[in-house]
């Protein structure tokens, strides 16, 4: 539980937490231009610092938390990362991140979104 | 596997810019304060033996810790990725950047091994050992936070690296001051050296702590920016506690500083012996808290990037309000009904019943603390000393308290085994651990203040106690729910400082005489009341 780091370490002991490194999504474009209904589609993240793709993972995370693997290639820009979405159906969803940066921190994000049919 | 190994990547940072300021900081205090070159000075072999192999190990511990971190930083991606990470992870900067600090950090290690310790008062030695550092401190920065930067990532990096330099400079001073004090109690120096030497540190202490300021608050704008940033994030947060701990560091520089001119004004070594010793131990021992915290700092993202995820100064606050502590568990049952929802990516929902176990565990424990504490403060009275002193039992029970409630998935009250659950989670393993030595600690504790000559057994609870407030700002909350995390870290930021107050307190107490003792004994049971306090009153947030 996570009750115990919290306790135990200021009474002189040790316990884990996993470490929140520093790469972090600063925009995605998920907000400005929704994932489309059954369509493949391009998402764009820009990060905070640059990125090392080749060791990071993109996954695609559907209900009950199934994951799949997401295609990631790099932007025009630094630290632009662009992610390669299969069709979707209508739902909630989350894209998760494992981001090595490039000072050396290995961080991991969530990007939830949902699908929806148009109005 | 993964728990542990992000844990350690965490750690090493800490322990990294430990052995990196005895190694750069050993040698601008033989180039600054100790000069051996100097035909004036009355320095024996002894003196200058300790110098210079207090340097060599800080050099050879570096070796051996950058290497560890790109092992470790192997490790974790391995595990975190569930595949090698090779052969991509050798054209990065880290690999190559860490490599060249290692292969430099070697070079002086060699050169220090064959030929400054044979010519321990060659001015030319001393400054070709500095030469070897330059690329050292070079290499060091390309694996700062501000070489990931897409911006202005020179002036970052110049910035922290001149940083570093300047706590290198202070630590590692302060570590020589340590091994010179080990050598005045032991008559190996001639008597005027001590106070002279202290002297001479003070002057390059004041160069130090000018510069953190100089290349630190540039540092600290282009990172946060803003009131909230500052307030609301792990990011400022942790600056924020750094600066708390380095008024209290220098507090104890000022103090020590203060006794160095009283000696000079009345050649009285009273104070110089029977106290600026044991102050500069407690400042060691803040100071490299400050050294964990910086590393800590490093793996956090700026309040700048995170204005979207900052909390407000309410919400701050809300967190150490006062409140009823709550008394009554939810169930086992609903504990464990709720995991799933909880920990779900996708469909996420919060669990009320996770929250409130957790408020619970918390709030009990700070009751347990709040009464020791308690009872701490009343064995400071002649009256109730006898019974009183037995406080540190509380920790005992405390230990079986956390035993039966911390994991609660496993052994005694979930369906995983206490074997299985030992020995197959990282995680619960280290909360095994960490509850035995709670249950140890009391008993050594009690036993400590209870016996009539307890040897060294006194010393390990302040030192343990600045080793648990040491990792629990060293290592930081995650992840997903940032700001939640966040929450929930400001908290234990704070009791990580408390933890830091109880531990020097108690250290003082046992090296001070009268009337200090008392005061610092006191002040370290206090700290242990606030720790209480904040635990009493904690309420997680909903998530």
């Amino acid at each position: 539980m996570r009750f115990v780091p919290r306790i135990l370490l200021v009474l002189t002991l040790a316990a884990s937490q996993t470490a929140f490194g520093h790469a972090v999504v600063t925009h995605n474009s998920l907000k400005l231009k929704p994932v489309p209904v059954n369509q493949a589609s391009q998402v764009e993240l820009s990060f905070n610092s640059k990125v090392e793709l080749d060791l990071s993972e993109v996954f695609l995370v559907s209900a009950g938390d199934v994951m799949k693997p997401v295609a990631a290639s790099p932007g025009a820009k630094p630290g632009q990362v662009l992610l390669d979405l299969p069709a979707l159906a209508p739902g909630e969803y989350a894209i998760k991140l494992k981001i090595f940066a490039a000072d050396g921190h290995l961080s991991e994000d969530l990007l939830r979104f949902f699908v929806k049919e148009p109005k | 596997m993964e728990g542990i190994a992000n844990y350690l990547d965490s750690l090493i940072g800490g322990v990294d810019l430990t052995f990196y300021s005895i190694a750069i900081g050993g040698l601008l205090w033989g180039l600054f304060v100790l000069r051996p070159w100097d035909e004036n000075a009355n320095y024996n072999s002894a003196l200058l033996e300790k110098t210079v192999n207090l340097i060599h190990f800080g050099s050879k511990a570096l070796v051996i810790t950058q290497l560890s971190k790109i092992g470790l930083k192997i490790w974790l991606m391995a595990v975190t990725l569930g595949k090698s990470p090779f052969p991509a992870f050798f054209n990065t900067v880290q690999f190559n950047a860490g490599l060249a600090r290692a292969t430099f950090a070697f070079a002086l290690f060699l050169f220090i091994k064959q030929a400054l310790k044979a010519n321990l008062r060659s001015k030319t030695h001393w400054l070709v050992a500095t030469a070897i550092v330059v690329p050292l401190v070079m290499a060091a920065a390309w694996l700062v936070h501000g070489a990931s930067r897409l911006e202005d990532r020179g002036l970052l990096m110049a910035l922290t690296v001149s940083h570093q330099i300047a706590a290198a400079a202070w630590v590692g001073g302060i570590f020589q001051i340590l091994a010179l004090w080990g050598l005045k109690k032991q008559n190996a120096i001639a008597e005027e050296l001590w106070p002279l030497l202290l002297k001479r540190f003070s002057a390059l202490g004041i160069v130090a702590v000018a510069l953190l300021l100089v290349t630190g608050t540039p540092l600290a704008w282009y990172y946060i920016r803003t009131f909230q940033g500052f307030i609301g994030a792990g990011y400022g947060n942790l600056l924020m506690v750094k600066i708390m701990m380095m008024g209290l560091a220098l507090g104890f520089a000022w103090i020590n500083r203060q006794a160095v001119e009283e000696y000079f004004a009345s050649r009285s070594l009273y104070a110089l012996t029977a106290r600026v010793p044991y102050y500069i131990e407690a400042e060691t021992l803040i100071l490299l808290t400050i050294l964990f915290t910086a590393a800590s700092l490093a793996s956090q993202p700026p309040s700048v990037d995170i204005p979207h995820l900052t909390a407000t100064w309410e919400e701050v606050l809300n967190m150490f309000h006062p409140r009823i502590p709550r008394w009554e568990s939810p169930t086992h049952e609903a504990l464990i009904a709720g995991e799933a929802g909880r920990v779900a990516i996708v469909g996420q929902v919060p669990s009320e019943a996770a929250t409130a176990w957790s408020d619970y565990n918390h709030n009990i424990s700070g009751i347990f603390l709040t009464v020791m504490s308690f009872f701490a403060m009343l064995s400071y009275s002649e009256r109730f000393h006898r019974w009183a002193r037995y406080w540190p039992v509380g920790f005992m029970g405390l230990g079986i308290f956390l035993f039966f409630r911390s994991d609660a998935e496993s052994w005694p009250l979930g369906p995983i085994g206490f074997w299985d659950s030992t020995f197959n989670n990282g995680e619960i393993l280290q909360h095994r651990i960490a509850t035995f030595l709670v249950f140890m600690l009391g008993l050594y504790e009690t036993r400590a203040r209870v016996k009539a000559d307890p040897g060294i057994l006194p010393y390990l609870f302040p030192l343990m106690s600045a080793f648990g407030g040491m990792m629990l700002l060293a290592h930081s909350h995650v992840g997903f729910e940032a700001k939640t995390a966040f929450l929930i870290q400001v908290g234990h930021t704070l009791m990580g400082v408390f933890a830091l107050i109880l531990a020097c307190g108690r250290w003082l107490e046992l090296k001070l005489d009268a009337p200090g003792k008392n005061v610092a004994g006191f002040i370290s049971v206090f700290a242990l009341f606030q720790i209480g306090v904040i635990l009493m009153f904690y309420r997680e947030p909903l998530y």
